[in-house]
């Protein structure tokens, strides 16, 4: 007999693994941090904006530099919706950065090039944001093809297509084409508050409609979602179809702003994106997140990267710190779900 | 046989005393003991949630327990993990089988310990060879070159065992052996079991199915809410006993003696449905008629049922709803023509594991529970607990996520996922699979209660007893078709497995 196996047993419980209602209230207040995920977000941009203002002070309290994060988090937080929507249905589209510019090339040129009016320009670019969802709703449900390598193709498809109509994109595009960027209501600029009044929509919606709900259902599990009679492909379309229509907003608020529609613009923003709503408790594999959750991952994020231009971190360390802190989301839902056994 | 059979009288091959282990809000095993003898095959049985897999793993090396002591031949064990388990002589086969498909039966039999030449290279000729004998010693012919992907379930399970053969072997557990297995395929799995146990190795057989527990074992622990009890010879106890035992209450399964008015109109009809592998099937289901479909595995009556349900496509021939013809080409076709489907693989196409036992309910009446599009919680709340207490599901309350419910509970759970629609047909394939005796009666009575209210049933069962004692009427499938009909009243097992039996495999045992 091997020398490990005659060793004479003797069991302690081990102290980490005991019973989660025997915890200090320390260890409750973490217990509901990771319980829930706006709890949890909440207290990190707290904790990040303390930090902030206490070593920064008015460098970063000044209603500027709090409004100029509010108008970072716009963009993101339009395409974070549909992104934590599609995610909860078990998909994901990767090519919403590619739409945002493409939507925003079509509506600047037909402005600056053809002279349409604003609105028109822009329920156009409403529509080609549609459109992309049609297609790539329709290859991943018609074709079968996964949702991220359907969307990484017309991520390169779409941007080809920009930059085929347009070269590098429209600049100063004139005609009050800015109106809708720029202006602002309480000193915070609309496109927040068109990205806030959004959220509270698809937060009830999310929560209470019938149509939403099925997003859940086959994230959960796509098979049982079909044989309860909840028809998940067209859904699933249906899905593609909103987050590439919200990109496509997103890329007209942003082109409005600047007031210019560039092919560069939403490059990278993916990376951003996931990490919001799988902060926000996104699951990788479908069925879990929230909208309000989300919101709140994307404002972690443009404070994140706020404090980061404010301390004078160069730009590129910023994306490392994206990538680490989706890294960091992803792994506390391992360790959730280790915890839930 | 010989020698280490005469090795039986002394010591103990495993001797397991005062096993306590908790998890969190949950008491799993209260300072259990288990005692198998070598060349002994002894029954674990207990209800879901008795605590029988977790004595498993703890004996495995999966888990490790919070107090108590194991004995394997009489010395001290500490069972750190499953290699550690392995190299003890200890093996276990897998409920959810636990090989790799991509890769040869010899590298699974071997696993991570392949037998090497001098230079450390695989020595694949003596793998090979090596794993062909162990296979022979279990009587089987599978080719050890071939992917365990392309073996049906019985045979991937005899790898397992050979894998466990590949050590010098001391105790072997088998859980829930049968479950995917042909009545064949079980009483060779039976046979090998027997010759091992001749061999001296200590089997440890865990099962649902009592029956299988009187046929091959000698003596049976019984578990129930984590504790121990009783340790009982099998010779000396009878079938109620056991349930005694397990549940500590009387349950009886009698057969249903009520009749159906024969006048009650059909609600689902089947003509000359051919939906591979479904050939030409026809059959009807009355209003207040439990229906049966019995067969062995794979002879397609899973689906079949699927079929009738828009999730297979069909070829040809009609289904009619109360004389209407429909035509189902997804689920929700079905649904929306009154009928509800129950699937046999409860986790894969039931559940929704994450959620809570009210979102479960849900799941299939979105539109019920919905006004202008919007899902009313107080609606879903009320309908919910409204089922939980009718159907007795064992739950602190509603927001409970499924996954922490037992078997029984969690197939009541989709029943009402379905009997909140108020079906006026229902098809439920393998209603009991994996569910314990308890929660086994309760179903029952639900589908009879279900029956006598005037649903239509299509239940398709594997299980011989369940069959006889709640169908009507039973329809026998084999190869796809109908291989008879029988009113439940003149059935009996051995009708329905002649029935049951495929044409070819009869005309081999004329043959042989």
């Amino acid at each position: 007999m091997s020398e490990a196996s005659t060793r004479v047993v003797s069991f302690e419980p081990v102290p980490g693994q005991s019973h989660p209602s025997n915890r200090s209230p320390g260890g409750r207040v973490l217990d509901l941090m990771i319980e829930s995920r706006p709890v949890l977000l909440g207290v990190m941009i707290l904790v990040l904006g303390t930090y902030m203002a206490v070593v920064h002070g008015t460098r970063f309290i000044n209603e500027a530099n709090l409004a100029s994060v509010l108008l970072d988090a716009a963009q993101a937080g339009i395409l974070t919706i549909g992104m934590t929507i599609l995610m909860i249905g078990g998909a994901i589209d990767l090519s919403i950065g590619a739409v945002l510019s493409l939507a925003g090339i079509v509506a600047g040129i037909m402005v600056k090039e053809y002279q349409i009016d604003v609105a028109t320009a822009m329920l156009a670019g409403l529509a080609v944001g549609a459109v992309c969802g049609v297609v790539n709703g329709l290859i991943v449900t018609r074709l079968h093809i996964n949702a991220l390598i359907a969307t990484l193709a017309t991520m390169g498809i779409y941007r080809g297509v920009a930059q085929i109509i347009s070269g590098t994109g429209e600049t100063t595009i004139g005609h009050g084409f800015s109106w809708l960027g720029q202006s602002d209501f309480l000193a915070i600029q609309y496109p927040f508050w068109i990205m806030f009044g959004l959220v509270l929509l698809f937060t009830f919606l999310t929560s209470r409609s019938r149509f939403f709900r099925q997003f859940y259902f086959i994230g959960g599990n796509e098979r049982a979602a079909r044989l309860s009679g909840i028809r998940s492909d067209r859904v699933i379309f249906a899905g593609f179809v909103l987050v590439c229509t919200l990109a496509a907003l997103a890329g007209l608020l942003t082109a409005s702003r600047l007031d210019s529609a560039i092919i560069s613009a939403g490059t990278g923003v993916e990376l951003k994106v996931i990490t919001a709503a799988v902060l926000g408790g996104a699951a990788l594999k479908g069925g879990s997140g929230s909208i309000p959750g989300a919101f709140l991952g994307v404002i972690f994020i443009a404070m994140l990267q706020n404090a980061l231009i404010i301390s004078r971190v160069p730009v590129f360390y910023q994306q490392i710190v994206v990538g680490l802190v989706l890294i960091a989301a992803v792994s506390t839902e391992f360790l959730q779900s280790r915890r839930g056994r | 046989m010989s020698a280490p059979a005469a090795e039986q009288s002394h010591a103990p091959r495993l001797r397991v005393t005062g096993i306590d282990k908790r998890f969190p809000g949950v008491h799993a095993l209260k300072g259990v003991d288990l005692e198998v003898m070598p060349g002994e095959i002894h029954a674990l049985v207990g209800e879901n949630g008795a605590g029988k897999s977790t004595l498993m793993n703890i004996i495995a090396g999966v888990l490790r327990p919070d107090e108590g002591t194991i004995l394997l031949d009489g010395e001290a064990v500490d069972i750190l993990d499953e290699r550690t388990a392995t190299t003890l002589g200890i093996g276990m086969v897998h409920q959810e089988q636990a090989l790799v498909p991509r890769l040869s039966v010899a590298e699974n039999i071997f696993g991570g310990h392949p037998p090497v030449d001098r230079l450390r290279v695989i020595d694949r000729s003596t793998m090979l060879r090596e794993s062909k004998a162990l296979l022979v010693r279990l009587q089987s012919t599978i080719d050890p070159r071939r992917r365990v992907e392309s073996l049906s379930p019985a045979q991937r399970q005899t790898v397992e065992i050979a894998k466990a053969l590949a050590q010098p072997l001391r105790l072997l557990i088998l859980d829930e052996p049968t479950a995917a297995l042909t009545l064949t395929e079980t009483r060779h799995l039976f046979q090998v079991t027997r010759q091992l146990a001749d061999e001296g190795v200590a089997i440890l057989f865990v099962s649902h199915r009592l029956v299988e527990v009187f046929q091959i074992a000698s003596r049976v622990t019984v578990l129930k809410d984590g504790a121990l009890t009783g340790v009982r010879a099998t010779a000396a106890i009878t079938t109620d006993d056991l349930i005694q035992l397990m549940v500590g209450r009387e349950l009886s399964f009698d057969r249903d003696r009520r009749r159906v008015p024969p006048d009650a109109p059909v609600a689902l009809e089947v003509r000359d449905l051919v939906a591979p592998p479904i050939e030409h099937v026809s059959l009807s289901v009355r209003r207040g008629e439990i229906v049966c479909l019995a067969g062995l595995v794979g002879a397609g009556r899973t689906e079949l049922v699927e079929a009738i349900f828009g999730d297979r496509r069909v070829e040809s021939g009609r289904i009619l709803i109360d004389g209407q013809p429909v035509q189902h080409r997804s689920p929700r076709d079905a649904v929306a023509s009154g009928i509800a489907m129950v699937p046999e693989e409860r986790k894969e196409s039931g559940l929704f594991l994450d959620m809570s036992v009210e979102q479960n309910m849900a799941a299939a009446n979105l539109d019920l529970l919905s006004t202008h599009g919007l899902v009313s919680r107080e609606r879903l709340a009320r309908l919910a607990d409204s089922f939980i207490k009718s159907l007795r599901i064992a739950t602190p309350d509603r927001r409970r996520k499924i996954v922490y419910l037992s078997g029984g509970n969690q197939q009541k759970a989709l029943l009402a996922r379905w009997l909140m629609r108020e079906p006026p047909i229902l098809i439920v394939d393998e209603p009991t699979r994996g569910v314990d005796v308890g929660a086994k009666a309760e179903i029952y009575r639900i589908l009879r209660g279900l029956a006598e209210q005037g649903t239509a049933l299509l239940v398709v069962s594997s299980d011989l007893l369940e069959v006889l004692s709640i169908a009507h009427r039973i329809v026998v499938l084999s190869e796809g078709t109908v291989a008879g009909s029988l009113d439940a009243a003149d059935a009996d097992e051995t009708t329905i497995l002649r029935l049951a039996a495929p044409r070819s495999l009869e005309t081999q045992g004329v043959a042989a």
